[in-house]
């Protein structure tokens, strides 16, 4: 028990003191770095709820397809961020006071919380059907597809439209590009293909 | 888990056969090519046109499914056939504007159909995550379509603004909603509603993710102070796009923000009616104040809608039964005259160039009498003068208020839309007493002839027979207290 | 079935006035005959419906006003008065309709006429088949803006546009009037729904009601402000200003509107409301005085008028006067049957006055006619026609309602019965007089007009005179015929309870037994009206002038329609420039202008030039702006109350 608390605390520390680097770190690339750095705690922290499958998601999805996205862009893309950034001491003041501000009045209310008396037996235990404990895995599964299927289905369609969208305000098709055609290639045949010439020594060849 | 009940699909049958068609006629789009566009663009709105049916008869009485995720009844039938009026119709006026812009492309009114299932879905939201991802379904496409011009850079920059803008509002809607989970144990409105006229005073952490929530919807409706992007958007985006954002979403979010606050929420109306009188009172006077500054004719439709929903709020804050019915006949008329002027705005062209400056309208009266006809009318139902369609629904908005004993909202709705008045009379006087510049190019295609005729014989002639708009709106409205 | 009647010439106006480009000038006129004729049938058809069934019938549409206390619904009322007014206007609007085929043949805005022809005629249904007096408003104003739309018809000329205003103003007023009455009886009734109101109507009796500080009988009240109403669009003395100028307008227009249909609405009103009227003698005493007094003031106006239409008009001022009167002494039936015998006669005057003017090519003054009864002998038998109609010859429609009217009165047996009875009598021969001295001047004598002129006098086309014969015919017989549904012995089994006639006030009852010197009177009276003008205008062509000479100021006194439009100008028009003068000037424009309007307008543009720089258009100003909203929104919660 006492290993858990610490573990928590360290996988929350980390992750809020990579948060900050996130957004202060001069480097861009570094910035993405902490971001995984983040992500990585995040899915410590899923595990310590025995939240397994979402800490697995968090670290394929997350680290292994995202950040290493933004990594890629960022390094690609020759963005002056010290330029964009200029203006990030000038609202500094202000910005922390709000910032500030918000986050005394969300820790007071998170003083108002209180704990449903069922969810402290009710965390990390493992889900019984007919005697056999239910993985992870499979207890979303089973939700999933049935009592949340709308919403799943709901979240198919997002992802039609993301990618509808992604095509149409990047796909081009430009004049002149070469494009393979396969049909055309199986429909070659040797006539239209091959020709044999005859050369002679010293001469030119026809059509060449 | 293991014995599963496949629940009743009939309820979602309109936004499953929307969707469903938006799929085919994706396929049809990519197999026919680049020339597909107009095609597919008449079956979009023949498929919308289908769902607005089914939606009206499937919305006769209340029925839940998805194991409570999802409802349909009055209420949700009456906005659904308005966010689908004013989707159909965008997709009707835009096809000749793609087309003059060489920017006609299948996928637009593809898009428009699965925003507007996001729509439906917000509108029958039952659960705070079927409200998420129609509210997501809803946005992505709208980002995409507010870019929808890629190459021209203010059409990007719109649909960029309103993409940061909105994950930003989305993050604040999820804390929102995770608060309100956190303290209630429930994402599912029915049991919220118990959750919350049974626990005696409410905590703090619940009013506060309820305030989270509703800020995110605020932005969605673009009530002050969460308009920023709303003139910079409509300005940028190609014009029937801004249509579209001006009607369609604005149907739905006011759907969704009537049904979140005034369902599971409905005991806690003295504690929110708080928030929805200050968005209220700041949309009603900026909308009405800033717009007065503006000469390009889109920014100042902008202004517009936020004043707009400003007065619709009041209705909102009344929170009754003829508060919600007031809203309701609001958002119907507001949706005729508005898809009436953006109609206007589609046929202000000259020599192939959107002509979009208020300046622009000099003389029209003369050189196109009937469109300044037709935008004087227009402009009077938006200043609220009567006999036209626009005098009635601020007064059912103002009567109800008065009832509930709101006489300083309305008092300031009054006063508010008198400065309106001000903006939207200027146009008829730039266009009947200034001196006219060369017409508009004609024809006008028969579209837009089409929506004109019937936007303005509905607010012109409303004050004949409201019945077929107040009368489902009154029994929308008393849907939703009806439970 | 009352539904196509009723909505078919609005269908045709929509049809000829949206699309009279693309169906021109012959389809437009097309439409909107077909849809009139088909209406005017189908009109007969349902009325003989109704004869047939006991109760009011009352076909809903739609719900209308649904707020409150108020519940308006769109529907009509069929019962037999609405049924008489339906074939009445259904039936003279089909004949002017076709009469206009040929009177506007050479307009270039054929279809827009057309199209207001029908859209008048459509708000004239609405009006007579309204079941509450919202929907009676609706018709009420809806027939008052056609009136205005067809007499500013010739729009390029200045006198129809100040006719039209006019016209448009003078019943403003006496809209007002109604109105109020319309509010005094929701205050009183709690209702608007005729059905209701009736039904009530006894128990209001004796109550009374607070109004500018007095308290005045309720019921009193409100049937005196409908009645002022009813005086505005009846053109009743001291609102009849409107009627004559009206004549600017096509003469088809002055036929259909300003003699037939629209101008009887306040007489049809009264009758209607009926129930109403009846509790409140003093109403009553109201609408008979007026009526008798108008009946006489327009005759003597009509006297001294050299412009066709403004004879026939002031007629129709005077003959309004004794449908009031009718009224006024409780004989609805009687003035009902005067509305629709006068629609007949009264029309074919018009239209017959067009046909002349249609001959002479457009001239108005009977001064520049005469001599025309050759060249045009169908018209100058129809205004025979039309002449002993209104005269009250007997056998002509109008001798039954006329005498019916006044032996009425005299059996009423009250001061306003035998004071309306006096004057209707004097009037009488007035009328006939006036009637032949048009004739005379018209059609007699040494044509006055240039020789150009006479030479293009021609006979109308077929499509006129179609429409004047039919007219004629019921000029002549329709009163024969109707009398005893109307005012006869048959007149409980036929009104039923469209009109209620308390049995106090059965004056129409009393009618076969009054003396036969008052019966005869208003003949001898006629007739010798018709000598004095054969003398005054054949015989002894001098006698006029002399008189004129000899009773200058008399003369000049009818001549200018009594000074009433000097005396309005004087006391109110020009009362109201020096008012609005000053106050524009002095009180708009220095006062409030400029504390008001200007110092608040300048500064919303400050305030508004401010708030559009808030937009800067950055995402993160626009962001911080939205996070400056969230904090400010929960620090509001959060802070204890």
């Amino acid at each position: 028990m006492i290993i858990q608390t610490i573990m928590f605390y360290a996988f929350s520390a980390v992750a809020v003191a990579s948060g900050v680097m996130v957004v202060s770190a001069r480097n861009p690339v570094h910035s993405v770095l902490f971001l995984i750095l983040a992500f990585f705690n995040a899915a410590g922290l899923f595990v310590l709820m025995g939240a397994e499958f979402l800490a697995m998601i968090l670290v394929i999805v997350y680290v292994g397809a995202v950040a290493v996205l933004f990594l890629f862009v960022v390094m690609m893309l020759d963005v002056d961020f010290a330029r964009l950034r200029s203006g990030f001491l000038r609202y500094l003041p202000i910005g922390a006071l709000i910032g500030f501000i918000l986050l005394a009045e969300l820790i007071l209310i998170f003083g108002s919380w209180e704990l449903a008396p069922s969810v402290a037996t009710a965390k990390a235990a493992p889900m019984l059907v007919g005697g056999i404990s239910l993985t992870n895995t499979r207890a979303l599964g089973d939700l999933i597809y049935t009592r949340y299927i709308f919403a799943f289905q709901t979240a198919g369609v997002i992802l039609l439209v993301a990618m509808i969208g992604a095509i149409v305000l990047t796909l081009r098709h430009r004049v002149g590009t070469r494009r393979q055609s396969i049909a055309a290639q199986l429909a070659r045949t040797r006539a239209q293909s091959v020709e044999v010439v005859k050369v002679r020594v010293g001469e030119p060849v026809d059509g060449v | 888990m293991h014995s599963f009940a496949p629940p009743a699909l009939l309820p979602a049958l309109p936004e499953l056969v929307l969707v469903c068609s938006a799929m085919l006629l994706l396929l049809i789009g990519v197999f026919r090519g680049e020339g597909s566009s107009r095609l597919v663009s008449w079956l979009a709105v023949l498929a919308l046109v289908v769902t607005l049916g089914l939606a009206v008869r499937v919305g006769l009485e209340p029925r839940v499914s998805f194991y409570g995720m999802f409802v349909t009844d009055p209420f949700a039938a009456f906005m659904k056939t308005l966010v689908l009026l004013g989707s159909a119709v965008t997709i009707l006026m835009g096809m000749r504007y793609f087309e003059d812009h060489g920017i006609a492309r299948f996928e637009f009114p593809v898009l428009v159909m699965l925003a507007s299932t996001g729509m439906m879905i917000m509108v029958s939201a039952n659960d705070l995550i079927t409200l998420y991802l129609g509210l997501e379904l809803q946005s992505l496409a709208l980002y995409v379509v507010a870019s929808f011009d890629r190459d021209s850079p203010r059409s990007s920059e719109a649909g960029l603004k309103y993409f940061v803008l909105g994950a930003l509002a989305s993050g604040l809607l999820l804390y929102g909603a995770s608060l309100v989970y956190g303290f209630t144990g429930t994402t599912n409105f029915a049991a919220l509603a118990t959750a919350v006229s049974s626990g005696g005073a409410p905590s703090a952490g619940l009013i506060i993710g309820l305030v989270f929530v509703a800020i995110g919807l605020a932005f969605k409706v673009s009530a002050v102070p969460f308009h920023m992007w709303t003139p910079d958007v409509y300005e940028g985006a190609p014009t029937p796009v801004t249509a579209f954002f001006a009607v369609s979403t604005k149907m739905a979010a006011i759907a969704l923000f009537i049904r979140f606050l005034v369902e599971p929420f409905g005991p806690l109306l003295a504690e929110w009616r708080q928030i929805i009188v200050f968005l209220s009172v700041a949309s009603m006077i900026l909308g009405s104040v800033a717009a007065i500054a503006q000469s390009n004719i889109k920014r100042l439709m902008a202004y517009s809608s936020i004043g707009h929903i400003g007065y619709a709020l009041i209705g909102l804050a009344v929170g009754t039964s003829s508060g919600i019915r007031g809203v309701l006949v609001y958002m119907a008329i507001y949706l005729f005259m508005n898809l009436g002027t953006w109609a206007v705005i589609l046929c202000m062209r000259r020599n192939g160039q959107m002509a979009e400056g208020i300046a622009d309208l000099a003389g029209l009266a003369r050189t196109q009498p009937g469109l300044a006809l037709a935008l004087a009318i227009f402009m009077f139902a938006m200043a609220g003068v009567p006999p036209t369609a626009g005098f009635f629904s601020k007064l059912y908005i103002f009567l109800a208020a008065i009832d509930a004993h709101l006489n300083g909202l309305a008092i300031i709705g009054v006063l508010a839309s008198v400065v309106g008045a001000f903006y939207y009379l200027r146009i008829v006087k730039v266009m009947y007493f200034d001196e006219p510049l060369a017409a508009f190019d004609r024809p006008i295609s028969a579209e837009l002839k089409g929506v004109l005729l019937v936007t303005a014989i509905v607010t012109l002639f409303f004050i004949l027979l409201p019945d077929p708009i107040v009368g489902p709106a009154q029994a929308a409205a008393a849907s939703l207290f009806g439970k | 079935m009352a539904i196509v009647v009723v909505f078919l010439p609005l269908l045709a106006a929509v049809i000829a006035g949206f699309g009279g480009r693309a169906i021109g000038d012959r389809g437009a006129e097309l439409v909107t005959c077909a849809g009139l004729i088909v209406s005017a049938a189908l009109a007969a058809v349902v009325f003989y419906g109704i004869l047939g069934q006991h109760d009011a019938q009352i076909i809903p549409l739609a719900s209308w006003i649904v707020s409150g206390g108020v519940d308006v619904s769109w529907s009509l009322r069929l019962d037999t008065l609405s049924g008489v007014m339906m074939v009445v206007v259904t039936l003279v609007s089909a004949m002017v309709h076709i009469y206009s085929i040929g009177y506007m043949a050479h307009d270039p805005h054929i279809p827009r006429f057309m199209a207001y022809l029908s859209l008048f005629t459509f708000f004239m249904l609405m009006l007579v088949t309204a079941d509450n007096f919202v929907q009676l408003f609706f018709g009420w104003e809806g027939v008052g803006l056609a009136s205005y739309l067809l007499i500013g018809f010739w729009s390029d000329r200045p006198t129809a546009n100040a006719a039209a205003i006019k016209a448009f103003v003078v019943n403003r007023i006496g809209d007002f009037g109604f109105a109020l009455g319309i509010f005094t009886v929701f205050v009183v009734f709690g209702s608007l729904d005729f059905g209701t109101v009736f039904a009530k109507a006894p128990s209001a009796v004796g109550t009374t009601i607070e109004f500018l500080h007095w308290r005045v009988p309720s019921l009193t009240l409100a049937c005196i402000l409908l009645f002022v109403g009813a005086m505005g669009k009846s053109a009743q003395l001291g609102l009849h200003t409107w009627l004559p100028d009206a004549m600017e307008g096509p003469t088809p227009v002055s036929a259909l509107i300003h003699a037939a249909t629209m101008v009887t609405a306040g007489v049809y009103m009264v009758a209607r409301l009926s129930p109403m009227f009846e509790y409140s003698a003093t109403a009553l005493a109201v609408v008979g005085v007026i009526g008798g007094t108008t009946a006489m003031f327009a005759a003597s106006i009509g006297m001294a008028q050299n412009d066709i239409k403004r004879v026939i008009a002031y007629s129709t001022c005077s003959q309004l006067g004794y449908m009031f009167f009718a009224a006024g002494v409780s004989a609805y039936g009687a003035a009902i049957f005067h509305l629709f015998t006068h629609a007949f006669f009264k029309a074919l005057l018009f239209l017959g006055a067009g046909s002349v003017i249609h001959a002479v090519g457009g001239e108005q003054d009977m001064r520049r006619m005469g001599g025309l009864w050759q060249k045009i002998p169908y018209t100058y038998a129809v205004m025979w026609i039309g002449s002993l109609s209104l005269a009250g010859i007997p056998l002509f429609s109008g001798y039954f309602s006329k005498d019916t009217i006044l032996a009425a009165s005299w059996a009423a047996g009250d001061a306003v019965g035998r004071y309306s009875y006096c004057l209707g009598t004097f009037t009488a021969f007035l009328t006939a007089f006036y009637s032949w001295r048009l004739i005379i001047m018209t059609f007699h004598g040494k044509p006055r007009a240039d020789a150009e002129t006479m030479h293009h006098v021609h006979e109308s086309p077929w499509v006129m005179l179609i429409p004047l014969f039919v007219l004629a015919a019921g000029a002549t017989v329709a009163g024969y015929f109707t009398r005893g549904f109307f005012i006869g012995e048959g007149r409980t089994a036929f009104w039923k309870a469209s009109i209620l006639v308390l049995p106090a006030h059965n004056s129409l009852g009393g009618v076969e037994s009054i003396p036969a010197a008052i019966a005869y009177l208003p003949l001898v009276c006629a007739l010798l009206g018709i000598a004095v003008a054969y003398l005054c205008y054949m015989v002894r062509p001098g006698i006029p002038a002399a008189l004129a000479m000899r009773f200058r100021a008399l003369y000049l006194f009818l001549l200018n329609k009594w000074y009433f439009d000097e005396l309005y100008d004087r006391l109110f028009v020009h009362t109201a420039f020096v008012l609005g003068d000053g106050l524009w000037k002095t009180g708009d424009g220095t006062i409030i202008d400029g504390l008001g309007p200007d110092g608040i307008s300048a500064a919303t543009r400050e305030l508004a030039r401010e708030a559009s720089k808030l937009q800067t258009g950055y995402v993160y100003h626009y962001a911080f702006v939205m996070l400056i909203g969230v904090v400010a929104l929960v620090t509001w919660y959060l802070i204890p109350r």
